[in-house]
């Protein structure tokens, strides 16, 4: 049964060759939020749940046949917007060529009313995206066959071109003028085999922009007359504003004002560098009640302190002092985000409307917080997201949007705000510390018997603004946190993962991967402990510890074929061994082998293999890609990377004593291997970053006989 | 007393707080003091930050190792492409807190002074095998005059925009000092 | 002050009162070129990598008033999508960005590189590439920065013959 979407507006552009604007708002959940819970629960992913039932706009069809996807997700370097242009290309039968990705934005499209992020966006969207593409496919050939009047039964489509009878019609014709659609029933989607360009390892679309450094970031967008501003923030944690003396600040060249809120000072000035020589000149007293330091946090963040929330529990608890249980204990330290690009926003406050253009994850709450902030209707503030220039879960977080808008509306006038990379590290929404207690204790046949996580982090999920905390209540749990701390181990009889979660005195939010990292460091560490202790190897120790439902074979799958490809031996040959680490993060199965030497005292990762299920790979040259930059970040996290407070501030504020991985540090040779398990794509950007840490640890340990329990691993 | 009154004012400008005015006034004649006092400027950081024993220039206060792994390269210059002169130009650079100046480059390898006494250093700086075949004329000119030399009296800002510290003596006084110590035949003590 | 430099090919003179301003906000902000990219403002991460004489320079650091008659090519001046340089090329072969905020420094550095060295080792490689990839793009970056070599050293036999 059809029906008239005739009632909802139609947008209709003019300029730059936007003709007759097909819009299709229809892909609505009754309640998207619930559906969410609901989804990230049994499935782990959550459906996607899009904002808004009016005037939404999915595609536009230009005067030139290229068909415009305007994206709900954000690119942020994870290759999204190639996988759902192959998507919309397949069904909607035109080239890749002809198909184009834009971020929508909140006036002029449908924002996702919760983020990019969770490695869910191609999971999420799989299923509407391929059912709009079809459907808008048959729209217009329902229009094609009114014009060239042809049955709709006798017209095929193909390359933007629907024919039929000797006679086509370009999808560009077919849609000219057309105001009032019929909407058809979903029709059925073609089948995996006929697919052209899903599956394949089609070149990213924003390839050339990329590589010609074309104006694509938040960063790069400008407003007409536009000043620019800078804003000075506590250096301690925990520091409140007092007052500050701006008169040298204010007489600088180029100030055009010099505004003090709460708890920052914003300069705006003519340009960023009169803007930033000013902020040389402020002088701000802040009041700092306590000089946090690491005793403090390691104090927090400890195993027994906080609130107790049991993820997993199956059979008996271990008896510590009993004969035979082992105990070892893990820790992480404090990770920053360090995306290469500022967090910062450019904003136009005028006549209670807003504009932000910004790098977002989050479209739809920064455009909340904004109109909140500013006491405007949702509506009039208009959020443009851009290509971001890296993610990683930092930009879930957006009150620079609201600072901007605030700077705007007191100088009347566009300002573009972005943060020092200082204010990025001390002021970054950081991975947050963790504590481990791993236990376990092995039967007479050389198996575990139990296993136990007990583990303490600060908030991820918890206080977030993009996660109801109603959501751990019904979980129990910071769902942020608890990424990979359950055990994997089903045959396991006696099992406990227990969160202990407490808050930080900075805060803390979603990192790639989340409680993936760290939590898997333990855990696999451990387990590789136990399988030392039971003389076995350990790849053939996990796999006996597995049961033999779905999830099971999927997770033997990838540790055979780990084992099998990187031929995994126990053995250290001219100085190099093999370390094995397996997670399972958001249903995709990781397992890692990894060659590592150990030369006065430095650790060198040689080699990774990697084998990943993410069920369907849309893009499997980016699906690597992702596993590739998930690998290397990952040993930057686990083998360079650390924040710690110093003089009650956060340290170091710069890249450099922020040691990460540079290209010097990244493996030689990195080999993917993809399994589907599943006939639908599973998440892929952060599942890779699970194994990477243990696996490392794993290797130091056959290589040195030492077993590293610290996050960044370090020899003496 | 002309030297007296010279750093007099000197200390006033330059704001920097070590010698008396009459400890200075004392010791200026006196050639030993005059090398320990060239000799506290030749092993402080500012200058042994680029003369390091293991090739690789040291940074901050702390002599922590360069970041990024730069090293000596090529003519002293660093690597291929990636060289000092990447991030380092002529001048100070207060919004970045790069510290420059002209030359800037590490020692050559025959002066790895990192690690050495004073005694050790002065000999080696002294040594035409290893100073470049400069006379005891040209070394004290380098020492006085070398822009990249007395740039550890100007030496900026780091990257937070907090001044870097300084050689404990004056800039006016260690010239002074050096001249002296050279012009009464460049004596090194012995232990 | 005025100030003037031959950019991309094309004589440029600015009027600019603090002489000292990087010639980042200068590239960036007054002539709008925005591919050179801010990432730290302290010479630490490379994003802000261009070309000074040839010279691989981190523009954040480097005064403006220094680039007086020199000649500077940031990545809109070392190739176009009709004409790309070999390293853009390899680039586009290996399918390297993914964020792609980094990778305009990335490239300026690596043809500086080939420039001084048209074959580099991977020693040469780890020595002088020495920017931040926070996506870690650092494995396809390798391979790509050797297919750049093969292809320089091909355009420069082709011309030889």
């Amino acid at each position: 049964m059809s029906k008239k979407i005739s009632r909802r507006k139609f947008l209709v552009r003019g300029g730059l060759g936007t003709i007759g604007v097909v819009a299709l708002g229809t892909y609505v959940f009754r309640n998207p939020l619930r559906r969410a819970m609901f989804g990230m629960i049994d499935s782990f992913v959550p459906p996607y749940s899009g904002s808004g039932t009016e005037a939404n706009l999915w595609f536009e069809i230009t005067k030139n046949n290229t068909v415009i996807l305007h994206s709900p997700k954000v690119e942020m370097g994870q290759g999204t917007f190639t996988s759902l242009a192959q998507i919309v290309a397949d069904e909607f039968d035109v080239s890749m060529n002809q198909v184009q990705v834009i971020g929508a934005a909140t006036e002029t499209g449908i924002v996702d009313g919760m983020s990019t992020g969770g490695s869910l966006s191609v999971a999420q969207l799989w299923q509407p995206l391929r059912e709009m593409a079809a459907t808008m496919r048959e729209m217009i050939k329902n229009e094609a066959a009114k014009k060239l009047s042809i049955d709709v039964s006798s017209l095929s489509t193909k390359d933007g071109v629907i024919s039929g009878s000797g006679k086509s019609i370009t999808y560009a014709k077919a849609a000219e003028g057309v105001t009032k659609w019929d909407v058809p029933d979903t029709p059925a989607l073609k089948p995996m085999k006929d697919y052209k360009f899903i599956g394949k390892p089609i070149p990213r679309i924003d390839l050339n922009a990329k590589v010609f450094g074309e104006p694509i970031f938040g960063m790069d967008a400008e407003m007409p007359d536009m000043l620019h501003a800078v804003i000075v923030r506590p250096e301690h944690v925990g520091a409140k504003y007092k007052g500050a003396n701006i008169d040298e600040a204010e007489k600088m060249p180029g100030v055009v004002k010099v505004i003090q809120m709460d708890n920052w000072v914003g300069i705006v000035a003519k340009t960023y560098p009169e803007a930033l020589a000013a902020k040389f000149k402020l002088k701000v007293d802040w009041d700092v009640p306590r000089k946090w330091t690491e005793e403090d946090i390691r104090e927090i963040i400890s195993v027994g302190n906080g609130n107790e929330m049991i993820v997993q529990k199956g059979g008996s608890s271990l008896d510590p002092e009993e004969e035979g249980v082992e105990t070892v204990e893990f820790k992480s330290p404090i990770g920053a985000h360090a995306q290469m690009e500022p967090n910062g926003a450019v904003a136009h406050v005028k006549d209670n409307k807003a504009t932000i253009i910004i790098s977002t994850q989050v479209i739809g709450v920064t455009q909340k917080q904004v109109a909140d902030a500013l006491g405007f209707e949702l509506e009039n503030v208009n959020v443009i997201p851009t290509y971001l220039g890296g993610g990683f879960g930092r930009r879930l977080n957006t009150s620079h949007a609201i600072e901007a808008a605030q700077l705007s509306k007191e100088v009347g006038k566009p300002v573009k705000y972005f943060f020092t990379r200082k204010e990025e590290f001390q002021h970054d929404m950081f991975r947050p510390p963790t504590h481990h207690i791993m236990r376990g204790k092995l039967d007479e046949n050389g198996l575990l018997e139990g296993l136990e996580h007990h583990f303490a982090s600060g908030n991820v999920a918890i206080g977030s603004v993009i996660m109801p905390d109603m959501l751990h209540g019904i979980l129990n749990a910071d769902v942020g946190a608890i990424r990979g701390g359950s055990i994997q181990y089903s045959k396991v009889p006696n099992i406990r993962a227990v969160q202990w979660h407490n808050p930080l005195p900075f805060a803390t939010s979603w990192w790639r991967s989340l409680g993936l990292l760290a939590n898997t460091f333990a855990i696999e560490s451990f387990v590789d402990e136990m399988a030392i202790k039971a003389a076995k190897n350990p790849a053939e120790f996990r796999l006996a510890l597995i049961d033999d439902n779905e999830d099971g074979k999927r997770l033997k799958a990838v540790i055979k074929t780990a084992i099998d490809k990187a031929g995994y031996t126990d053995e250290v040959t001219n100085g190099r061994a093999m370390g094995f680490a397996a997670s399972t993060d958001a249903g995709a199965p990781c397992a890692q082998v990894v060659e590592v030497s150990v030369i006065d005292n430095q650790v060198r990762v040689h080699k990774v293999t990697c084998v990943l299920d993410c069920g369907v790979a849309v893009n499997p040259d980016q699906v690597k890609a992702q596993c590739e930059g998930a690998i290397i970040m990952g040993i930057s996290a686990s083998m360079h990377e650390k924040m710690t407070l110093k003089d009650g501030q956060l340290y170091p504020t710069i890249y450099g004593p922020y040691d990460m991985a540079l290209m010097k540090h990244s493996p030689r040779e990195i080999d993917v291997h993809l399994i589907q398990g599943a006939d639908v794509p599973l998440p892929v950007g952060e599942p890779p970053l699970g194994p990477i840490g243990a696996a490392v640890a794993n290797a130091v340990r056959r290589i040195t006989g030492k077993r590293l329990t610290e996050l960044p691993l370090k020899m003496g | 007393m002309v030297f007296g009154i010279l750093f007099a004012s000197n200390y006033v400008n330059t704001n920097v707080d070590y010698t008396s005015i009459n400890e200075v006034d004392k010791i200026t004649s006196n050639s030993d003091e005059n090398f320990d006092k060239m000799m506290s400027v030749l092993t402080h950081q500012r200058c042994v930050n680029c003369h390091p024993n293991d090739n690789i220039p040291k940074q901050g206060d702390d002599s922590h190792p360069h970041y990024f792994g730069m090293s000596r390269g090529k003519g002293n210059m660093g690597y291929d492409a990636t060289k000092c002169t990447t991030c380092h130009q002529s001048e100070n650079n207060e919004y970045s807190g790069v510290p420059g100046a002209s030359e800037w480059s590490l020692a050559p390898e025959s002066m790895k002074w990192e690690g050495l006494t004073s005694i050790e250093i002065a000999k080696s700086m002294l040594d035409p095998k290893k100073n470049g075949g400069r006379t005891h004329e040209e070394v004290m000119h380098h020492l006085t005059e070398h822009e990249l030399v007395l740039w550890a009296w100007d030496p900026g800002v780091d990257a937070n925009g907090n001044p870097r510290e300084k050689p404990p003596v004056s800039k006016d006084e260690y010239i002074a000092v050096v001249k002296e110590w050279f012009k009464e035949g460049a004596i090194i003590l012995e232990e | 002050m005025k100030i003037s430099f031959t950019i991309n090919g094309a004589a440029q003179t600015i009027d600019i009162e603090d002489t000292n301003t990087p010639l980042l906000w200068v590239v960036r902000d007054m002539l709008d070129l925005k591919g050179t990219k801010f990432g730290c403002g302290k010479s630490a991460c490379g994003a802000c990598t261009l070309h000074v004489d040839g010279q691989a320079i981190r523009s954040c650091s480097y005064a403006v008033k220094f680039a007086e008659g020199k000649n500077i090519t940031t990545i809109e001046g070392l190739g176009t999508s009709e004409k790309p340089h070999p390293v853009q090329q390899a680039w586009i072969e290996e399918i390297v960005p993914q964020c792609g905020y980094c990778q305009p420094g990335f490239m300026m550095a690596t043809a500086a590189l080939l420039n001084e060295n048209p074959n580099p080792t991977d020693d040469d490689i780890d020595k002088n590439i020495i920017n931040i990839c926070r996506c870690a793009t650092y494995y396809r970056m390798r391979k790509a920065i050797h297919r750049a070599a093969e292809l320089t050293n091909k355009n420069t036999n082709a011309q030889k013959l």
